[in-house]
């Protein structure tokens, strides 16, 4: 693999690495902005932006979009988060250059008033369908109690009323604001000639205006407040945990990923053996989440709701085990080596490798080759992790649970 | 093997890593009556103890080695998958070879397996759109096709380990099992390794069950959430007829990507729901398109309405346009999928259970290739959309037809 790079005069940096045996390619346009990056009577603009892409631009309908990405059987999609937005395509080789250049057009949208419109409805639909999947649901209450008036806090989706009340026109400021060159980048991964995906992304986006841009970072510990709340249809209980973690740009973001996986992972893990294992709970994960200049970790636990006391006794057990005594040595080389695993099995793809290779570089401005990733986890010891859960205090969290009105 | 058990391998170039399935005669269309979720609990029972280890020794063994595990419940077999860095493959298939033929099965793990599955099926009552798929599949396919990969409680409630341990000895034949492998491995050493272990075991072939007739139909479950989640199926040709690529380009045109049909008309053009889709769906005996909205109760007999005109309007015409992008849709996406071991290891054991031989992608590319829009017109003229099996789950019924 070969990496590469280079930044045109306007700000925008291209990425890429070249790996001749893969049969596809992938390009994606990353977006330093999401949800974080979103004024309270804005919320929700950022992902209803992303939609907004597909849209088309002066040139293009949304149903020439769609037909220019079908025409060249392109996997394509995007997705919004917290911090970023991001809109990808995984292609063969030959239709790598075209697909790039249809990317390169469209973030420069069209944003038209009826498209708006129409678009409305769906987003509106994408909440209401999120609210019938309690696990994002309880997800998305927890982050907002966690973070409380941290950016951090606010919603993706956004809510019906923000969404009801958001026009095109605030949405246009947004986009012009925040899709300057100086704060996107665009990676490119698998068989690929650099120098045509160069040449092709310049000719586009080497005209676009720098504008100052900026997002406040500032690291946060979380509330550490606890609430339920009840819905009168649901029939299990589902939890959500929200631990202090560390930044995407923390060298002890390693050591963290092996922390959750020893707590949470599906298999073999802390909570596994104690809660899955004796069918208590029947999920029960955790999860590390690096962000930009913060980070959190979070988990979900979903039980019946005659076992919620018992479960969320066990859980604070573990953490309070943790705290005191620490991580053993061999549940350290289990964890190893099941992220390692992870590493190898999706760099498969160009596509597993794009997300990798585009945040490395959104958060930390570096590129991180997979040896380097290998080397990295392989190098934190048991002292390590266990300095990591005295300084984040693991034995305290936010918690919020939903469940149905009859639980205790 | 000289027993019937069959071992699959495909080489990929370029990759550190290696996927593997058993496919084990035990999907859930193969359980006795009333045994709906026995194949889930012997499926989670198996890994709970094998051979010199139990249940805590064999989990951190399959994690020491790094494996990621898979296991899935189909109509026709269960699956148990593995993942890991290709140095560890030895081992690991040394663990799963135990699992499969000398499972511990003791009382005391059985109690926790039933419990997870049991916890596992009423967590389904908070997931509705998970839950129409499954509803769906019942009403569609004939009895005992489409029972639910994931139980039925009155089942699982009688089910005792006396009786998991029967089913297990009368399904778990060997001869049966196709082992599949794909990604960096040396295929003489894994043949000699599983000759060795699975090899002594003889079995006989088991006779392939009676199906009842199914009858399309509406079925509403109320369920007082935001959306109504729309489902519904009907027949299409099989994997294995001489009509399924025909089968696959129509639901393509219908719905393979976003300048398709469903997405723009349900969508793009009127704003009726976010998650639209139809996809197919094969067992070996039957095959159906399975189509799923998402979408509020206002908005719900509106985008039913638009689904069935579309379904209904393929026959009348598609624009080689249309032909030309459901090809290289299809094209790419098996090309594409190609790269990730997993995919192709799950590939290969399906093909040879459904043909009996593997698929090169070549004439997957060929065949995808020779289809036009004359021979998908004739195959829905010849098998038009007639009947419907419709399942809603939601605070709103709708009328179908």
């Amino acid at each position: 693999m070969e990496f590469t790079h280079k930044t045109l005069a306007n700000g925008l940096v291209l990425i890429g690495e070249i790996n001749p045996p893969s049969k596809s390619a992938a390009v994606g346009y990353f977006v330093r902005t999401g949800a974080r990056d979103e004024a309270p009577q804005i919320n929700g603009v950022s992902h209803f932006l992303e939609h907004m892409l597909f849209k088309g631009n002066d040139r293009l309908s949304a149903f020439e979009v769609n037909e220019a990405f079908d025409s060249r059987g392109a996997q394509f999609n995007a997705f919004t988060s917290e911090e970023q937005t991001v809109f990808y395509a995984a292609v063969l080789p030959e239709y790598l250059i075209e697909i790039t250049e249809l990317w390169a057009e469209l973030m420069r949208p069209a944003l038209r008033d009826d498209d708006f419109d129409i678009e409305k409805n769906v987003i509106k639909e994408e909440i209401a369908m999120y609210q019938d999947t309690p696990m994002f649901d309880v997800m998305d209450r927890c982050r907002s109690l966690h973070f409380g008036t941290h950016p951090c806090g606010s919603s993706v989706l956004g809510s019906v009323e923000s969404i009801d009340a958001l026009t095109a026109e605030q949405m246009r400021g947004y986009f012009a604001r925040r899709y300057v060159p100086n704060n996107m980048i665009v990676a490119c991964t698998g068989t690929f000639d650099w120098d045509r995906f160069c040449a092709t992304v310049e000719a586009i986006s080497g005209r676009w205006q720098t504008a100052p841009v900026d997002r406040p970072l500032a690291h946060f510990d979380g509330t550490k407040a606890k609430t339920r709340a009840e819905k009168a249809n649901l029939k299990r209980e589902h939890i959500c945990l929200m631990h202090t973690g560390v930044s995407a740009q923390d060298p002890r973001r390693f050591a963290a990923s092996l922390l959750s996986m020893i707590v949470g992972d599906d298999y073999g893990s802390r909570f596994y053996w104690d809660l899955v294992d004796k069918a208590l709970a029947e999920e029960a994960s955790m999860h590390f989440s690096p962000m930009d200049g913060t980070g959190m970790f979070y988990s979900y636990l979903r039980c019946g709701t005659p076992n919620v006391g018992k479960v969320l006794g066990i859980v604070e057990g573990i953490f309070q085990d943790l705290a005191a005594n620490g991580i053993r040595e061999e549940e350290l080389v289990k964890a190893r080596n099941k992220v390692l695993s992870t590493l190898v099995l999706k760099n498969e793809l160009p596509m597993g490798r794009l997300v990798d290779l585009g945040f490395n570089w959104m958060y930390s401005g570096e590129y991180r080759s997979i040896e380097q990733d290998v080397e990295a986890v392989k190098a934190v010891h048991a002292a390590d992790v266990n300095r990591l859960i005295r300084e984040i205090d693991l034995g305290s969290c936010t918690r919020y649970s939903l469940g149905p009105a009859t639980a205790a | 093997m000289p027993n019937g058990m069959v071992l699959l391998g495909e080489p990929m170039a370029g990759v550190e890593s290696v996927a593997f399935d058993f496919m084990l005669p035990m999907g859930a269309a193969r359980m006795p009556t009333g045994c709906c979720g026995a194949s889930n609990v012997l499926s989670e029972w198996m890994f709970r103890g094998a051979g010199a280890r139990d249940s805590r020794q064999l989990g951190d063994a399959l994690d020491g080695l790094g494996v990621q595990r898979s296991t899935s419940i189909g109509s026709s077999h269960v699956y148990l998958g593995g993942a890991l860095e290709s140095s560890n493959l030895s081992e690991a298939l040394a663990v799963y070879s135990d699992v499969i033929l000398n499972p511990r099965l003791t009382a005391e793990q059985f109690d926790m397996a039933r419990q997870l599955i049991v916890e596992e099926l009423k967590s389904l009552d908070d997931e509705p759109r998970q839950r129409v798929t499954l509803e769906l599949r019942k009403r569609f396919y004939p009895d005992p096709l489409g029972r639910s990969t994931m139980g039925e409680l009155e089942d699982l409630d009688r089910l005792t380990a006396r009786r998991g341990r029967e089913i297990a000895k009368n399904h778990l034949n060997v001869p049966e099992v196709v082992f599949s492998v794909a990604g960096k491995y040396d295929f003489e050493a894994i043949c000699r390794q599983l000759e060795g272990v699975f090899g002594p075991h003889a079995g006989k072939r088991s006779r392939r069950r009676k199906t009842a007739s199914q009858k399309a139909g509406y079925t509403h479950v109320p369920h007082d959430g935001a959306q109504v989640h729309i489902g519904l199926m009907t027949g299409t040709a099989r994997f294995v007829d001489e009509d399924y690529y025909s089968a696959r380009m129509a639901v393509s045109v219908l719905s393979g990507s976003m300048s398709s049909r469903l997405f723009t008309e349900v969508r793009e053009k009127r704003g009726l729901c976010y998650a639209i889709g139809a996809k197919y769906h094969s067992l070996k005996e039957a095959a159906g398109i399975l189509c799923y909205a998402g979408t509020t109760p206002d908005k719900a007999q509106e985008t039913l309405d638009v689904i069935l005109a579309e379904f209904g309007r393929l026959a009348e015409g598609i624009s080689d346009e249309e032909m030309a992008r459901a090809k290289i849709g299809l094209k790419a996406s098996v090309i594409l999928q190609s790269e990730s071991s997993a995919s192709r290891a799950g590939a290969i054991g399906g093909d040879y259970y459904m043909l009996g031989r593997v698929r090169p992608l070549e004439e997957i590319k060929g065949r995808i290739e020779a289809t036009s829009v004359d021979s998908v017109l004739g195959f829905l003229r010849s098998h038009p959309f007639q009947d419907y099996t419709v399942v809603t789950i939601g605070p709103r019924e709708v009328r179908v037809g």
